[in-house]
């Protein structure tokens, strides 16, 4: 909404005056975000388009504990740059060091995700971003308390404005703007896609070009059936749901739904969705409950052909992979780290948008 | 309206009855056997082997480096374990037959494999039909337990570094069920499923003895991985002792 049309809206009537100051919608300069190399065009809801102003914001807000209850967890605690905006500890703790059930997910190229969370129970960057701050194993701040501290908040109170307009602090502009600065956390350029995008030869080592090959195999690792490669881009997930049979305690059952707590679809048992490759290298460890420690191990529960259950994904068998060959698969997974995003760390004295790319 | 009340009155009856016979458990209890220590008998005894022992197979563990790392010296597959006296080790030795209609206590304690230096341990072992059979991960890698037994259900389980002991029973007899781990290629162990408590796995001289055993006659066989299945027939009197020897020839 540009100044012109805020007076105008200002001037039209007094019943919509309110209205017009709660509008969640970003003001200030669109951001262009360019997608880097072996990555898919940059997309958003037209309701939500980046701004600079929003997203320097959700920077503020990714990386500030004020939005958990005592002020000791911020998103980026399970979401470090330094981990891949992941978590190197196998589930996350929240406040006062309670522990989830799943290991946290890398924030990097999420807005690619055509689902949020392991379960897919977020639609959206937006909808995810309210999750955490209210569960109380994760910074436990309802929504209600969260938007009161902030708007007690001098600094808050300007950024937001500066982001949305005038009007209160409320959750929508507060998942919106950190849902912005997630969509610019996009990762690519890694060995793999200088090589199989670039066309740079040398960009990947011999193991891992043999590892690329076993990768989409299918009669060998057969990975590229779920993690996907593309013929422009390679997102190495299909955005979906599969058992892949892990995740049972010691007589066997599952010791997480997954996916079936939000469809209730028998098949879902123990589904879970199917998350990136990229970076994985930097995002130890690993399975939605964190359990396998490196790539060797992912590798080696593949070989082994999971868990046995009546939900098992079809394409779940055991493999016939040399020990060469299974080395190449994890030199593989290591040329898909991708190069850190732009502005991606915590922000330093304040908030400085002059930094961001425009 | 009167007749049409007592119509789905009675409709709902009937439709009640079966699942009410169904809720009800059968009350016949189980009679367990019980075994008079003052008469009870032992079969005991020696397997031989009768042949050129064939040479020892070195273990090529360069599926997995990591495992490969575990040992310091070769590491040999053994699967015909006889000393140079002709002992023959790590047969399975059970009672066939004989016992039908019986029932045993199953013991509370679980009979366990632990993966260790990315080797089944022990490679042979027994088991009472529904008995605890405990799975343990001591090694620092991935491993996968998947029984591949005909009788039995088959199941497959990955098993990471410090993961939780599995717990699982075999509910049918089954002699023998064989256990390989499907990332480790040379990982092998067999159990023997069986319904009664008299099961023993020969020592390395050779060795077994199947103690407590009432009074009766006998089908004793005794399995090897490699030489195949032997049976004896024995009579146990009361109190008595009875020595039996099996030999399996090689080549």
């Amino acid at each position: 909404m540009t100044p012109t049309k805020q007076f105008l809206c200002f001037g039209i009537a007094t019943a919509l005056l309110f209205s017009c100051g709660r509008s969640n919608q970003p003001l200030g300069t669109v951001l262009r975000i360019e997608a880097p190399l072996g990555l898919p065009a940059a997309t958003a809801p037209t309701d939500n388009p980046p701004t600079v102003e929003t997203v320097a914001l959700g920077r503020k807000l990714f990386y500030d504990k004020k939005l958990s209850a005592d002020g000791t967890v911020a998103c980026a605690s399970c979401h470090s740059p330094e981990a891949g905006f992941a978590d190197p500890r196998r589930v996350s703790a929240g406040i006062g060091g309670k522990l989830g059930t799943r290991n946290s997910p890398t924030v990097l190229n999420a807005a690619y995700s055509p689902v949020q969370f392991f379960d897919g129970r977020a639609k959206t960057l937006e909808e995810q971003a309210g999750g955490p701050i209210a569960n109380p194993v994760e910074m436990n701040l309802p929504h209600e308390a969260c938007v009161t501290k902030l708007n007690a908040d001098a600094e808050y109170t300007k950024l937001f404005q500066a982001a949305f307009g005038p009007g209160v602090i409320t959750m929508t502009k507060l998942e919106r703007a950190i849902a912005s600065f997630e969509r610019t956390l996009l990762s690519g350029n890694s060995a793999f896609d200088r090589y199989f995008f670039g066309g740079d030869l040398t960009a990947m080592s011999p193991a891992a070009i043999r590892g690329l090959e076993l990768f989409n195999n299918t009669k060998k690792g057969n990975c590229a059936v779920c993690h996907r490669i593309g013929a422009q881009n390679a997102p190495f997930t299909d955005g979906k749901f599969h058992n892949i049979g892990v995740g049972f305690d010691s007589d066997g059952e599952l010791t997480d739904l997954g996916r079936y707590a939000q469809t209730k679809d028998e098949r879902d048992k123990g589904a879970f969705k199917t998350p990136t490759l990229r970076n994985i290298a930097q995002t130890a460890p690993y399975m939605h409950d964190g359990r396998q420690k490196t790539l060797k191990d992912v590798v080696d529960f593949y070989v082994g052909g999971g868990t046995s259950n009546p939900q098992l994904d079809a394409e779940i068998k055991e493999l016939k992979l040399t020990g060469q060959e299974r080395a190449d698969l994890v030199a593989f997974m290591e040329s898909l780290t991708g190069e850190a995003p732009p502005n991606s760390g915590p922000p330093t004295a304040g908030l400085q948008t002059s930094g961001l790319q425009k | 309206m009167r007749q049409l009340l007592v119509a789905v009155f009675l409709l709902s009856a009937c439709t009640s009855n079966p699942e009410k016979k169904l809720a009800t458990p059968s009350t016949t209890e189980i009679v367990y056997a019980e075994v008079d220590p003052t008469i009870s008998g032992i079969i005991s005894g020696t397997v031989m082997f009768n042949g050129k022992t064939p040479p020892r197979k070195k273990v090529d563990m360069d599926e997995d480096p990591q495992c490969a790392k575990l040992h310091k010296q070769a590491v040999y597959n053994d699967s015909i374990a006889a000393n140079g006296k002709g002992n023959l080790a790590n047969v399975f030795v059970y009672v066939k037959h004989g016992l039908e209609g019986k029932n045993f206590r199953l013991p509370a304690d679980a009979v366990t494999m632990v993966q260790k230096g990315c080797w089944f341990e022990p490679r042979i072992q027994g088991i009472q039909t529904g008995q605890k059979f405990q799975v343990i991960n001591s090694d620092p890698v991935t491993h996968n337990v998947h029984p591949r037994p005909k009788i039995n259900r088959e199941w497959n389980q990955s098993q990471e570094s410090g993961a939780v002991p599995l717990i699982r029973r075999f509910s049918k007899p089954e002699v023998m069920v064989r256990v390989k781990c499907n990332i480790h290629g040379w990982m092998k162990a067999w159990v023997g499923v069986v319904e009664n408590p008299y099961y023993a796995v020969t020592t390395a001289d050779g060795n077994f003895e199947l103690k407590n055993l009432p009074p009766g006659k006998y089908t004793i066989e005794a399995w090897q991985e490699e030489l195949g299945v032997q049976e004896q027939e024995v009579v146990v009197p009361p109190s008595g002792k009875q020595t039996l020897q099996f030999t399996f020839k090689g080549e």
